[in-house]
């Protein structure tokens, strides 16, 4: 059997791990970078690049190249976020015939699970080429709010890439995992992954080789990015208060102070002062206007401190969910290039009273975590277990339009969960399950999962009968949903399938492209 | 069915040994009546207090009785208890539905050895035979009280628990064979990690804990009060089918033992419907504060209903019993002001059947109503085919108000219908004493000399 292969399948960045003779290690791209940019391109004469290629001539390719399709993947195309990216994406992105968002390159329209997949196919492409065999084991890290589509959507590209999704776990208890591979104290850890486009905040507990999660909660448009819009503004605002020049609707202009911004913030991290230097970034009848400023990290911490801030009600909150106060936690694990920044790391410290842990590199640590996943279940000699739990609460819809949770998010698999419900009108003789999993106490604002119908109920006066449902997620995550009528011992119950935004012959469609792009590239 | 209700008005019914009511498919109105099965309120009073019309409340102790739920005598109790418990089958795990069916029988705080099946070990699977050993071992038992199930004492704190979890999480998580052909023993494992996973949330959560401790306490004292043999105050039933010999002290044992061995299931049956207890809890929280509202408004049925499914859903909370008490009292007079009014509606009819009928059952809820009982007394002498009836009636009329010579006349007559002349006799002299114009007892008299 090949070696399994940790995959951190990020929104801005890539990463692959594996473990080698007992030791995690990352793995290097050709350009000898550990991590490899999420993007995907058709350049002018219509090759296909990834990562760093594709990074590299994203500013003059601005229409034919992707980036953060993570934030599109499993989400319907009338998503709030969905719309968001169409706003801000200098890349073209149509409605598919599922409802689902798609990007348009040229006359080509890729699904997301398909961008994804290139992006899986490129880190195990730079895999095989370290390792000198094929691999076909992986395990994938996603945001701890991914919810059932958006995880299914990426073990589907893992499939079209090629790739055996084993497990797809949440990024935060992967930077946990390797945090703990190999500690043996009993340990209650809080890892702050302050993403390119996301946070997330998991409060874990350590124990003889046993990860347990306790809480997760983040926030899915809070990250990098902010912090890059952010400065973006105010650069505008600085070059029209100078020029008198709005860049605003010039696209190429945009891209540029996007790349200078995140470039000059990244310096900022470093030191203390950064100079941004944009030549001919906008002509006029005067001629051309080059934009020339000096940056303090005093000034940017100004703009992104309310950010900061809004990260830490998460934080207060987590802990509340995990019933711990931020004394209690031993160790505070940072996650995600953002948390470089030093205005970042103090209010952790200031909020925990501790300094954040230094030993694991925020880049890397989660695809490290994955491949350690992977290896523990592999392995014959179990050291270490994760106890895994589930993203997001699931339940039923109840009268009213409410939503009624079996079993609350954060529960560690596999569990089994029941509850009694009874009926709403006299002599009702069925009722409909609709099983829901989601945040909202609205029934309709959470994702329906499926539904069935429970009939032959005792005519009985309104909320006598008693019908139990009960929730079975088994260790691979699958529900089962049934329903009984504790008096007649009546039963219903459906396997809850995750759904993708593809079908299996979309899927077997797009394996079946890739594998004729694949052979056109050889010759 | 009037023979049976006779032989069953004496008895006292109790809650057989060891049961959960919280898995029994009850409507809340029979969990209301099951609540008020105390093991001291007898049968008669069951009907009265049980928040069911009369028939209901015998139907369901009938057939509680037939199903071994509710038990009225202790001889009966083991039998059920015998009953009650499936033959042994080693393939199933228990659910929390259904007893034990591999509970060791005596109470080692761990079990050495569990007997397990050997012909379910599969050598061609990959997994070791005695990881296999293990894995059925264990399974056995699941039904184990949670502490028990983690190999810790009754006391063990969280953090032994947490503990304790991990390391069977290390031995039984499904992800420990991920990959592996295990067979039938997939499905085992994620059965037992399932059930190390309730006895680990729920002896963490302080208040799932106590209420798992309350449980078997409580449980405790209500078989104590209910093991012992034949409770004095609980007459032979003559209908009742039990066993022709008498309970023996070694049939007494073989209940306690089944007792007990019910009891040790009890915690963890309980406290798999905490999380539900606690939702049934706050359901009986709004239908009491319905309840309440309806009683302000003077809706007194309405209000006993609300209250009455309060009580069913929280059957411990005294704070509800209590109000119910006040709310019952009042639902019951409207009640019964209801049926008698109906009742005379027939009398103006002249519907005597009907009348009688809703004359009894108003005195099922108002049962020291004078005129309600002098009327039922008349009405049901008149019709004549049950004069044992008529003759409660009128006496219960007589020893509420002596003094109002209808009731005396009425009596005397029915006493002379019967024929117990004396018993005649002295009654409508008392009646013609207190009214001496009264006619049809002179009447009466007159005929009664005449035989």
């Amino acid at each position: 059997m090949g070696r399994v292969i940790g995959i951190d399948l990020g929104t801005t960045n890539s990463c692959v791990a594996v473990i080698e003779n007992g030791q995690p290690t990352v793995i290097p791209n050709a350009g000898g970078y550990k991590t490899t940019p999420s993007m995907f391109a058709i350049s002018q004469d219509g090759k296909r690049l990834v990562g760093h290629l594709a990074k590299r001539q994203a500013v003059t390719n601005a229409r034919h190249t992707v980036y953060a399709s993570k934030r599109l993947i499993g989400r319907r195309f009338d998503a709030p976020e969905v719309t968001k990216v169409i706003e801000l994406a200098p890349y073209e992105v149509v409605r598919g015939p599922n409802d689902d968002p798609r990007i348009q390159l040229g006359d080509k329209v890729f699904t997301c699970p398909e961008i994804s997949a290139i992006i899986l196919r490129e880190m195990k492409r730079i895999a095989e080429e370290h390792l000198g065999e094929p691999v076909r084991d992986a395990v994938v890290t996603v945001p701890a709010y991914f919810n059932d589509t958006q995880r299914q959507c990426t073990k589907d590209a893992g499939k079209i890439a090629g790739l055996e999704v084993l497990r797809i776990i949440n990024e935060p208890t992967a930077a946990a995992l390797a945090y703990g591979f190999g500690k043996k104290r009993d340990e209650k850890i809080a890892v702050y992954d302050l993403g390119g486009g996301t946070f997330d905040i998991s409060i874990l507990e350590l124990g003889s080789g046993v990860i347990e999660v306790l809480a997760t909660n983040g926030n899915t448009f809070l990250g990098g990015e902010d912090f890059d819009r952010r400065l973006v503004s105010h650069l505008l605002e600085r070059f029209q208060e100078q020029e008198g020049i709005d860049l605003r609707s010039d696209a190429m202009a945009l891209q540029r102070l996007k790349d200078a911004a995140e470039k000059a913030k990244c310096d900022l991290s470093q030191r203390e002062t950064a100079e941004i230097n944009l030549p001919f970034i906008a002509s006029d009848a005067k001629g051309p206007r080059h934009l020339n400023l000096e940056l303090t990290r005093e000034v940017l911490e100004g703009l992104v401190d309310d950010i900061v801030r809004q990260t830490l009600k998460i934080v207060e909150s987590c802990l509340a969910d995990a019933g711990l106060t931020p004394s209690q936690i031993d160790q505070v694990v940072l996650v995600g290039g953002q948390t470089r920044m030093p205005l970042v790391q103090n209010a952790v410290a200031e909020l925990f009273g501790k300094r954040p842990h230094k030993g694991v590199n925020p880049d890397e640590v989660v695809a490290i975590g994955a491949a350690i996943q992977g290896e523990a279940l592999l392995a014959e000699d179990k050291s270490l277990l994760l106890l895994d739990v589930t993203p997001l609460s699931l339940g039923i819809a109840t009268f009213g339009g409410h939503f009624t949770r079996l079993i609350e998010r954060n529960t560690t698999v596999p569990v089994r969960k029941g509850h009694i419900f009874t009926t709403t009108r006299d002599n009702q003789s069925a009722v409909k399950i609709r099983v829901l999993q989601g945040e909202s106490d609205l029934a309709a604002d959470n994702d329906l999962l499926g539904e069935f119908v429970l009939s032959g109920i005792r005519p009985a006066r309104k909320g006598e009968p008693e019908i139990e449902v009960s929730f079975d997620i088994d260790a691979n995550g699958i529900v089962s949903v049934s329903a009984r009528d504790l008096a007649t011992g009546k039963e219903q119950s459906i396997q809850v399938n995750a759904t993708s935004t593809l079908s299996d012959e979309e899927i077997q469609r797009i394996i079946d492209e890739n594998e004729l792009y694949e052979v056109q590239l050889k010759p | 069915m009037h023979l049976g209700r006779s032989a069953q008005e004496g008895q006292v019914p109790a809650l057989a040994p060891g049961l959960d009511p919280a898995r029994l498919p009850l409507s809340p109105a029979e969990g209301f009546l099951l609540s008020r099965i105390d093991g001291r309120t007898p049968w008669k009073l069951l009907r009265e207090i049980g928040g069911l019309a009369p028939s209901e409340v015998d139907r369901c102790l009938e057939r509680w009785l037939e199903e071994g739920v509710v038990v009225v005598a202790s001889a009966k109790s083991a039998k059920s208890a015998a009953a009650g418990s499936p033959p042994a089958g080693p393939s199933k795990p228990a659910s929390p539905a259904a007893p034990s069916k591999a509970a060791p029988a005596a109470a080692p705080p761990r079990p050495a050895a569990v007997a397990i099946d050997e012909s379910l070990l599969d050598r061609s699977l990959d997994l070791a035979v005695e990881a296999q050993r293990r894995i059925l071992a264990f399974e056995q038992r699941l039904a184990e009280p949670y502490h028990q199930l983690l190999g810790l004492s009754a006391d063990a704190d969280t953090k032994a628990v947490k503990r304790a979890y991990f390391e069977l999480s290390k031995e039984f998580h499904p992800d420990r064979y991920f990959r592996r052909n295990t067979g039938p023993f997939g499905a085992r494992l994620e059965r037992i990690f399932k059930r190390i996973l309730e006895a680990y949330e729920l002896l963490s959560d302080p208040t799932a804990r106590a209420e798992i401790e309350r449980a078997a306490e409580e449980r405790a004292a209500v078989e104590a009060a209910a093991a012992p043999p034949a409770a004095p105050s609980v007459p032979a039933p003559a209908a009742s089918q039990e066993p022709t010999e008498a309970p023996s002290t070694a049939a007494a044992k073989a209940a306690s033992v089944e007792a007990t061995k019910r009891l040790r299931q009890l915690p963890h049956l309980r406290a798999a419907h905490l999380k539900q207890l606690a939702e049934r809890r706050a359901k009986a929280k709004r239908f009491f504060e319905s309840g309440m509202a309806a009683f302000k408004a003077e809706r007194w049925l309405e209000a006993a209903g609300s209250v009455r499914l309060a009580i069913a859903f929280d059957p411990t909370n005294e704070a509800i019993r209590e109000a119910f008490g006040d709310v019952q009292r009042k639902a019951h007079d409207e009640r019964a002001k209801q049926l008698l009014r109906e009742a005379n509606a027939a009398l103006d009819l002249r519907d005597a059947r009907n009348a009688l009928r809703l004359f009894e059952e108003a005195l099922l809820f108002k049962p020291h109503d004078p005129g309600a009982n002098a009327t039922a007394a008349r009405l049901a002498f008149l019709i004549g085919d049950d004069l044992k009836k008529a003759k409660e009636y009128a006496q219960q009329a007589c020893e509420l108000e002596p003094n109002v010579p209808s009731n005396r006349r009425t009596l005397g007559q029915i006493y002379a219908a019967a024929g117990l002349a004396a018993n005649a006799r002295r009654e409508l002299e008392a009646a013609l004493r207190l009214d001496p114009k009264d006619l049809e007892a002179k009447e009466a008299l007159r005929g009664l000399g005449r035989r």
